[in-house]
């Protein structure tokens, strides 16, 4: 990777925030469905320490929304809440529902899949965060540095529940097996950059795409071993793909959602 | 009676705000191990303070004393010959030999080396 | 049986006790405790445990609708800082019921049952955002009245439990204020919204610290938990002062209290209000309140749905 860096110049910009999008968005939907848990995790204790993984989250959307402020994208409010899911860059997995049901009826909510949704984005975002530490446009590259700092205890969290469940009972497994296979059919644009990939990597803002899955792959592979699994397949071509605008209804509910209020009168302050 | 089917563990959280400061008791919480007593703790107990470290321990692992050997605590207040105020005398004696006395204060004090003044 | 222990007759050790806390002494979960002392203890500490999960409910819907990214964290926040409570509470709870053999589950179940109940506020709507602020600042506001009158409760763990969530309290107020400041600075519809929701919430208010006396609603724990100092003042005290406290900060934001007859009377040192409906306050807290059902059910379905992870976690406990 190079050790040039670049600047948001105008035949660099385009790269860059399309990158940018895709960082904000995942993390901030991330961090939605990890909200609409609040309250109704299986045990109080996790309820509490689970909530700061959700806000840590979005304060990490809410750093890149602020980069793309600054580069005249818009009020990072107005990103975060405005922008209708044909433009937004999230991947498939972020924007799936946490179960059956509404947070404020009946949420049949399923922690087995929060719990391996969570812990494979978290893997990813950790792989993509160590080499956005090295990425050539600066202000991007600090925000990593300041990223990285909370993903060590997002990891610790999500896999002593990973493998607490996946050691316990018959049932758990079952559940977590299914969950497992659930998240891997989505996972195929997790790491993708996109239509904007090759300008993004040759820019060297981040590693390719192939290589970062390599990673996960390996290090998901010890996981798996310990507790005698085999690691699933990644399917290679997604059906759909967030980085280009692809998306379910799902994420029209969850933006109707995020900018209710929001939408009541933009130009008020809130 | 039938044994209830249940993974609560009562674990006390103590933890330590510096590197260098003592730990301190928090509160406890309920998880079915240590690992996930681990995960639990700092976000439920230390979301506003620094943290340099945290212990987590069962409670069953904990001795403690019973009301009855709490008795054992008492104890005679005659015991100057060991406190600093069975020797408060001294310092009127290095008064006249025109010394200052070395207190608690001033004995502590050195920590930062010792400079010839 | 020890000989170092003398045996105390019942009446010799409820002297001692009694002493003990009439000297200030703090009284342990171990310690030897009448039983009507743990009973209202328990009763008190569980339903206010319960009340605060209850209470992340109502706040927890508006948590992905906040209108900013910054509201957005702050209420999360502060809805995990509810359910922190909740949790610091049951514990309290759970060891004095230890004796008696109940759990944490236990409450649950005591709670879907209808047994133990939960704060009347947290029974009612939260219709729009200005709710999500008007609970921070004055729910929170009265809880704060009633929770630092307890803060040198007699019983420790109780004690040291509200000294943690008076501090993270201040943070509460902070967070409401913050949020109807700007309501109460923004647009006529914002500040409708504001008035609207302090209209909705204001008998709940009155009613959040209990009736005047027993023979208001026939029943009030209030006398028990003075007389073992786990509370210094009554509940009309309690009110008297949420109101010396808040009525000058409503009104200076040009907010109006939605009672005609609301007044300071000058010769009895008072604030003269129209009685809430105790016959309704009877029927919310049994669970008939207007949203009583609903939560209940997102609490119950939830547990219930989870209840295989609880399950899980029992065969890799150690």
């Amino acid at each position: 990777m190079t050790e040039q860096k670049i600047t948001a110049a105008p035949e660099n910009k385009d790269a860059i925030v399309s990158l940018l999008f895709q960082l904000a968005d995942d993390d901030f939907l991330y961090s939605f469905r990890g909200s609409e848990w609040l309250g109704l995790a299986p045990h109080i204790e996790e309820d509490v320490a689970s909530s700061s993984i959700s806000q840590d989250s979005m304060g990490h959307a809410a750093m890149y929304y602020q980069l793309l402020e600054e580069l005249g994208l818009g009020n990072a409010d107005a990103l975060a809440h405005l922008r209708p899911a044909n433009k937004r860059k999230n991947c498939t997995l972020v924007e799936r529902p946490n179960g059956e049901g509404c947070y404020m009826e009946v949420p049949k909510y399923d922690w087995a899949y929060a719990v391996v949704r969570n812990y494979f984005y978290t893997v990813a975002k950790k792989i993509k965060i160590e080499s956005l530490k090295n990425c050539s446009y600066d202000p991007l590259a600090q925000v990593a540095v300041k990223v990285n700092i909370e993903l060590y205890y997002h990891l610790l969290h999500w896999k002593t529940w990973f493998v607490q469940l996946l050691s316990s009972t018959e049932e758990a497994k079952q559940r977590m097996q299914g969950a497992i296979d659930q998240v891997m059919k989505d996972f195929g644009d997790v790491f993708s950059l996109g239509t904007d990939g090759e300008n993004i990597v040759g820019l060297g803002l981040i590693e390719d795409e192939n290589v970062l899955l390599q990673r996960w792959i390996d290090q998901m592979q010890t996981v798996f071993e310990s507790i005698n699994l085999s690691i699933p397949d990644i399917p290679s071509a997604p059906a759909l793909n967030g980085r280009n605008f692809e998306h379910t209804e799902d994420l029209d509910s969850a933006i109707a959602t995020l900018s209710e209020v929001y939408r009541l009168d933009t130009a008020a302050a809130w | 009676m039938e044994q209830k089917k249940t993974f609560y563990h009562e674990f006390e959280v103590f933890s330590k705000r510096t590197p260098s400061s003592s730990f301190q008791h928090q509160f406890s919480l309920l998880a079915p191990n240590a690992e996930m007593a681990m995960v639990m703790a700092q976000e439920n107990f230390m979301r506003r303070e620094p943290v340099a470290d945290i212990w987590v321990i069962q409670r069953e692992h904990i001795r403690g004393l019973s009301k009855e050997e709490k008795t054992a605590l008492n104890r005679l207040d005659n015991k100057d010959y060991r406190e600093m105020k069975g020797y408060g005398y001294l310092k009127k004696k290095w008064r006249f030999y025109q010394q200052k006395m070395f207190d608690e204060k001033e004995i502590l004090s050195w920590s930062g080396g010792n400079k010839h003044d | 049986m020890s000989v170092l222990e003398k045996e105390l007759n019942e009446h010799e050790k409820l002297e001692q006790f009694i002493a003990r806390i009439e000297a200030g002494d703090k009284i342990e979960a171990d310690d030897w405790m009448p039983e009507e002392y743990r009973m209202a203890l328990i009763k008190l500490i569980s339903m206010h445990g319960i009340s605060e999960i209850m209470g992340a409910l109502p706040e927890k819907e508006w948590v992905p609708k906040a209108p900013s990214l910054r509201r957005k964290l702050g209420i999360m926040a502060k809805v995990q800082d509810e359910m922190g409570h909740g949790q610091l509470l049951l514990r309290v709870a759970e060891d004095l019921l230890k004796p008696y053999g109940k759990d944490r589950g236990d409450l649950m179940m005591d709670l879907f049952s209808g047994k133990l109940k939960f704060h009347n506020v947290f029974h009612m709507p939260a219709k729009t955002w200005a709710d999500a602020g008007v609970i921070g600042w004055l729910v929170d506001g009265a809880a704060i009245i009633t929770q630092t009158n307890m803060l040198n409760s007699s019983y420790g763990p109780y004690s040291r439990a509200l000294h943690r969530i008076c501090a993270e309290e201040v943070f509460h107020a902070h967070h409401g204020e913050s949020i109807i400041m700007a309501l109460a600075e923004g647009t006529e519809e914002q500040r409708n919204m504001l008035q609207e929701s302090l209209n909705g919430w204001w008998e709940a208010l009155l009613m959040f610290f209990g009736p005047a006396s027993s023979t208001t609603t026939g029943s009030s724990k209030q006398d028990v938990t003075i007389k073992y100092k786990i509370r210094t003042s009554t509940n009309e005290e309690l009110r008297q002062s949420f109101f010396t406290k808040y009525i000058p900060r409503i009104q200076s934001l040009g907010l109006t209290i939605p009672d005609p007859t609301f007044r300071f009377d000058e010769e009895q040192q008072l604030w003269i209000y129209q009685q809430p409906d105790w016959t309704k306050f009877k029927q919310i807290i049994t669970n008939n309140g207007p949203r009583s059902q609903a939560r209940l059910n997102l609490r119950r379905v939830s547990y219930e749905t989870n209840a295989w992870v609880r399950d899980a976690l029992s065969a890799v406990s150690n």
